[in-house]
């Protein structure tokens, strides 16, 4: 094999993020330095209903048209304003509120705290937190963040 | 690209003649470039018998150091070309957040765990973050990665005319995840390991032995062989020993490990890595391990 060929490989941040978020009960998923999920994990398949196995990877877009975010009424939320963004754009853990869709079709409201993935050269991607409010009674029906 | 293997002990050195078959030292790898370049991956105790073979003879000399722990350090100190004013040596290390690669090797080659400091060493000595790119040694292209492992630490792929060699000596890539059913592009240092024509590669417990030090940053010798399964080395040379491996415990995992990798289809040829084997990557027909390198030494300690 030319050595043009190898196969680029993922960065160790991501593959141990991954393999974290694996084993986790809390809904949480993986996003690489282009802001594609390219891991959900079973708690996070739960609160979407729909299964990583099934779908794979997901483009923003992708991720983005099928769960939201969105707000209260319904509103898709503008990625920058997402802690996934800000922890992609500051470096920095990011905490928001909003709602996503279920498999059902309606909304439900959680929280997100995203934590970026930084290593010795860069940004790599980020591991998102999710914490269902409604399933725990803790809705306030309001937007942070 | 002649390789020789200089240490192949992982955690710490073992003197004893119960160890004399396999080798007690830590890791040390010597990679000659058929320019001539000389390149020695980590610095374990077996550097310092390869310094006193080099010093005076090569003058450029390129320490490529896969993570700081101290049995891929230990040796530096001991390597004499370090105390050659005319030698020029490049330490080449894993880059981490806060403190440059000589600071952090200071630590070590400093007071008072050295009697001298790192600012003594007669040689020309710089110390080098691995960039992310590959770059180039001489004739010889190197890559570095991050893999698997606790704290920052490195794989190295070095690759000349054609030939290849992936060193992953401290390597716990089953960690959380099945290697037999992951994506390979999910699999830390799969890419460094793909195709080469030689792989070095951890496999420091017994199974039986895995469960207890699950996380400590090394193999089992079923996920080495899983990974190497994988990756399709050419050869695949089982690395970085247990301290309380003695040679004839090294032999029956040698054993172990060749009838599970028949079991798993494996095409390269294996070998438990020992002090002094050499390679040549550039001849096809090293007869390497390939069972028979294997079963000779079977007979050579068995006798």
């Amino acid at each position: 094999m030319a050595e043009a060929d190898a196969v680029s490989e993922v960065p160790l941040e991501l593959i141990l993020a991954r393999n974290l978020v694996s084993i986790l009960s809390l809904a949480a998923f993986v996003v690489d330095s282009d802001g594609d999920v390219v891991f959900f994990n079973e708690a996070a398949a739960e609160v979407s209903g729909t299964r990583f196995e099934e779908t794979g990877s997901l483009t923003r877009g992708e991720w983005n048209r099928e769960l939201g975010p969105f707000d209260e009424h319904g509103r898709p939320i503008p990625y920058d304003e997402l802690p996934l963004a800000i922890a992609a754009r500051e470096g920095r853990p990011a905490y928001g509120r909003f709602h996503i869709r279920t498999d059902t079709g309606g909304l439900i409201e959680i929280e997100a705290g995203a934590v970026p993935l930084l290593g010795p050269d860069g940004y790599h991607g980020a591991m998102v937190v999710l914490w269902p409010l409604e399933r725990t009674g803790q809705s306030t029906g309001a937007r942070e963040g | 690209m002649l390789v020789k293997l200089w240490g192949v002990r992982g955690s710490t050195p073992v003197a004893s003649p119960a160890v004399a078959g396999f080798g007690g030292n830590t890791p040390c790898v010597q990679v000659t470039g058929t320019d001539g370049t000389e390149l020695i991956l980590d610095a374990g105790t077996g550097i310092g018998a390869l310094g006193e073979k080099i010093v005076g003879r090569s003058r450029r000399v390129h320490i490529l150091l896969t993570h700081l722990h101290f049995d891929h350090i230990q040796g530096l100190m001991f390597f004499a070309p370090m105390f050659d004013s005319d030698a020029e040596v490049t330490v080449w290390g894993p880059p981490a957040a806060g403190h440059a690669l000589r600071d952090r090797l200071a630590r070590y080659i400093s007071s008072p765990l050295s009697p001298i400091e790192i600012r003594d060493l007669d040689a020309k000595v710089a110390f080098v973050d691995t960039p992310r790119e590959p770059w180039r040694i001489g004739d010889v292209e190197v890559r570095a990665s991050l893999v698997a492992h606790r704290g920052p630490t490195l794989g190295y792929r070095l690759a000349e005319d054609g030939a290849s060699l992936a060193y992953l000596p401290d390597h716990e890539p089953g960690l959380g995840q099945r290697l037999d059913a992951a994506n390979a592009r999910w699999i830390s240092g799969h890419g460094l390991a793909q195709d080469a024509s030689l792989l070095i590669h951890d496999a420091q417990y017994a199974d039986d032995e895995y469960a207890a030090h699950r996380g400590f940053g090394h193999s089992s010798l079923s996920d080495a062989l899983v990974f190497a399964r994988r990756s399709r080395p050419r050869r695949l040379a089982l690395f970085h020993h247990a301290p309380g491996h003695d040679d004839e415990r090294l032999l029956a995992l040698g054993a172990e490990a060749a009838a599970r990798w028949s079991d798993l289809g494996g095409e390269a040829t294996i070998e438990v890595a020992r002090e002094g084997r050499a390679f040549d990557l550039s001849n096809e027909d090293d007869p390497g391990p390939l069972g028979r390198g294997f079963r000779g030494e079977r007979e050579a300690h068995s006798g």
